[in-house]
């Protein structure tokens, strides 16, 4: 992920002709910076028009009072709305649910997803059938996803409650009781999101090289020695990576909630995404909102951050 | 001690004893279709009358109605809906393609001054939460009178694809021999020329399967069509939220099955179509860059 290039820079600097079978550097040289930030102009204009004025805004918005009759923002106001809304439970509420989903949901997906990924790699006929298959889950759109699982989970006409009533369980208020409800919502989201780390970690499991392997035998290595002291750390950079785009994924959850539970009972699943739009959009109250969102921004900008920095080292390291 | 100690993940070496292995296929089988289950119930209960649906037990076997597709399609315009929906995607997954490539391309390239650093925000701007700039959007889109219509919603997705685009395809172009546009540029082409004669052609595999991703994002997406759309470019995710919601008392399961069926077919027999790009482009979008 890294993108600058100094060394290259520096390189074709001092060598103009560089190593065998190349072109001249000034070949590349030649009106090359200019041309670069034409290639980039399309990309960094959209992306200027169409983020970093709206976090500029979202930003002004969070500092002023909103006039719902003008429909805009008016008045410096400081850190008003910050303060109400660092006072507001709801939020405080929202930012531990959506923190309990993260913790839970993404071990248990990275976990889940190695796992079958190892079963879907043993060899046979139908290994490829079985892994266009988990194409299937991923391309459900999370919105339809929730309404599946919402008829699946139905206390009264639900095939899961049919299906442990006859093993003498329940009947399980999914939807309906805090804690399941947020079960639940973890459930949807890693139906849907496993096989999304299975497809990735099945084709790094597939790029491993042979040879360490055939070290690892001539070594006398159990099978599960090679497995924890082989396999899993050659496994650790595809990991790092899986983890971090299903990070990006995970913050902005926002549709299986919807969907699912609707952020209820209560609260129990009102992820933070849910509950600025509703503050929003449903409340009109669109300083707070604003306010909420900066914060959610800064949190997951730093939290990424950090993140990219542990995965890098992860994935330089092995 | 050969057949125990050999590696199972590479797939090759699979001297498991046989019964181990035929576990393990049966395994494979079983956790599939466990994730296949909700699909498949999901098509089922849309060809269900509502008294084969609300039953305990669940029915199996049932009269095959076409009712939820018939009676819902015009009440909820579900055809506009979904054309809608593939304007929408489509105009914003070329725009983000053609943007995304070309600054990619220059990332990944050129030589540029502050290449570090721009690079760097873009690669950040996909982690910016979408509800960070819905407020504005919504705000300005009102005050412009452009609520409601393609440009916007379209605009508003170029936000996560743009950035996607240039992180697949950055890694992508790293991967091409430096020699295919020095041998283009040396006869005489421009770095334009290069890059739209040469490289886009050869790089139509990451291509494709970055602007697949690009579509099936930009198909599902909900949170900006909800804010910004309300009557005419309403796409279908939000048109299934609206169903979705009306599922209080268990009434339209129906329909929302059915319309989740067309909303999930078209993907889902495109995603198989092309499984060697998408996978592909999984594994390289994961490990690249």
């Amino acid at each position: 992920m890294s993108v600058s290039t100094p060394a290259r820079r520096t390189g074709a600097a001092k060598a103009p002709v560089r190593g065998s079978g190349n072109t001249p550097g000034r070949r590349f040289r030649l009106g090359e910076p200019g041309t670069a930030w034409l290639f980039m102009t399309p990309a960094l204009v959209l992306l200027a028009g169409m983020l970093l004025y709206p976090i500029f805004y979202t930003l002004w918005v969070s500092f002023s009072d909103f006039d719902l009759a003008l429909f805009q923002p008016t008045g410096w106001v400081g850190w008003k709305n910050y303060e109400a809304v660092l006072k507001d439970p709801g939020f405080l509420e929202s930012l531990k649910v959506t923190g309990i989903y993260l913790v839970i949901a993404l071990p248990l997906q990275m976990i889940l997803g190695f796992a079958i990924a190892f079963l879907l790699n043993v060899e046979w006929r139908g290994r490829g059938v079985l892994r266009a298959l988990f194409l299937i889950p991923m391309v459900v759109a999370p919105v339809v996803a929730g309404g599946i699982w919402r008829m699946l989970l139905d206390p009264l006409w639900g095939v899961v409650n049919y299906t442990l009533g006859l093993v003498g369980v329940g009947p399980v208020e999914w939807i309906g009781d805090p804690n399941l409800a947020m079960a639940s919502v973890i459930l949807i989201d890693t139906w849907r999101w496993t096989p999304f780390v299975v497809l990735i970690a099945a084709a790094g499991i597939m790029a491993l090289p042979g040879d360490v392997y055939e070290a690892a035998k001539s070594d006398g290595a159990t099978r599960w020695q090679t497995m924890w002291h082989v396999t899993l750390p050659l496994l650790v950079p595809v990991m790092a990576a899986a983890f971090v785009v299903r990070w990006l994924g995970a913050v902005k959850m926002f549709d299986i909630a919807l969907a699912a539970t609707k952020g209820g009972p209560g609260n129990a699943t009102n992820v933070v995404n849910l509950y600025i739009y509703e503050k929003g959009f449903r409340g009109l109250e669109f300083g707070s909102a604003s306010s909420m969102a900066t914060l959610v921004l800064i949190i997951t900008m730093i939290l990424t951050y950090f993140l990219f920095r542990i995965s890098r080292r992860l994935e330089n390291r092995w | 001690m050969v057949s125990t100690t050999a590696p199972a993940p590479k797939g090759r070496g699979t001297g498991r004893s046989s019964l181990g292995r035929i576990a393990t296929i049966a395994a494979a089988i079983l956790v599939t279709l466990a994730f296949l289950y909700p699909v498949i119930y999901m098509v089922s209960i849309s060809f269900k009358l509502p008294k084969d649906i609300f039953t305990v037990p669940p029915k199996w076997i049932s009269t095959v109605t076409f009712d939820n597709y018939v009676s819902y399609f015009h009440q909820a315009r579900i055809l506009p809906r979904m054309i809608n929906t593939i304007i929408v995607a489509a105009g914003a997954s070329i725009i983000s393609m053609v943007a995304g490539s070309m600054a990619g391309y220059a990332l990944s390239r050129m030589r540029m001054r502050g290449a570090g650093v721009v690079g760097g925000l873009i690669l950040a701007s996909r982690a910016v939460p979408p509800i960070a700039l819905v407020v504005p959007m919504f705000l300005v889109a009102r005050k412009m009178g452009l609520t409601d219509q393609y440009i916007t919603v379209i605009l508003a997705y170029v936000t996560f694809l743009v950035p996607y685009v240039v992180w697949l395809m950055r890694a992508f172009f790293k991967s091409l021999p430096k020699e295919l546009e020095e041998a283009a540029m040396i006869d005489g082409c421009s770095r334009f020329g290069a890059f739209f004669r040469i490289i886009v052609p050869c790089s139509l595999t990451g291509m494709v399967s970055t602007l697949i991703f690009c579509i099936i994002l930009a198909w599902e997406e909900l949170l900006f069509a909800l804010i910004l759309t309300n009557d005419k470019a309403v796409t279908i995710p939000v048109a299934i939220a609206g169903i979705a919601a009306d599922t209080e008392h268990g009434g339209l399961w129906g329909p929302l099955a059915a319309v989740g069926t067309l909303t999930v077919l078209p993907v889902v027999i495109f995603a198989l179509a092309v499984q060697k790009y998408l996978i592909k482009g999984l594994a390289d979008g994961a490990t690249k860059g």
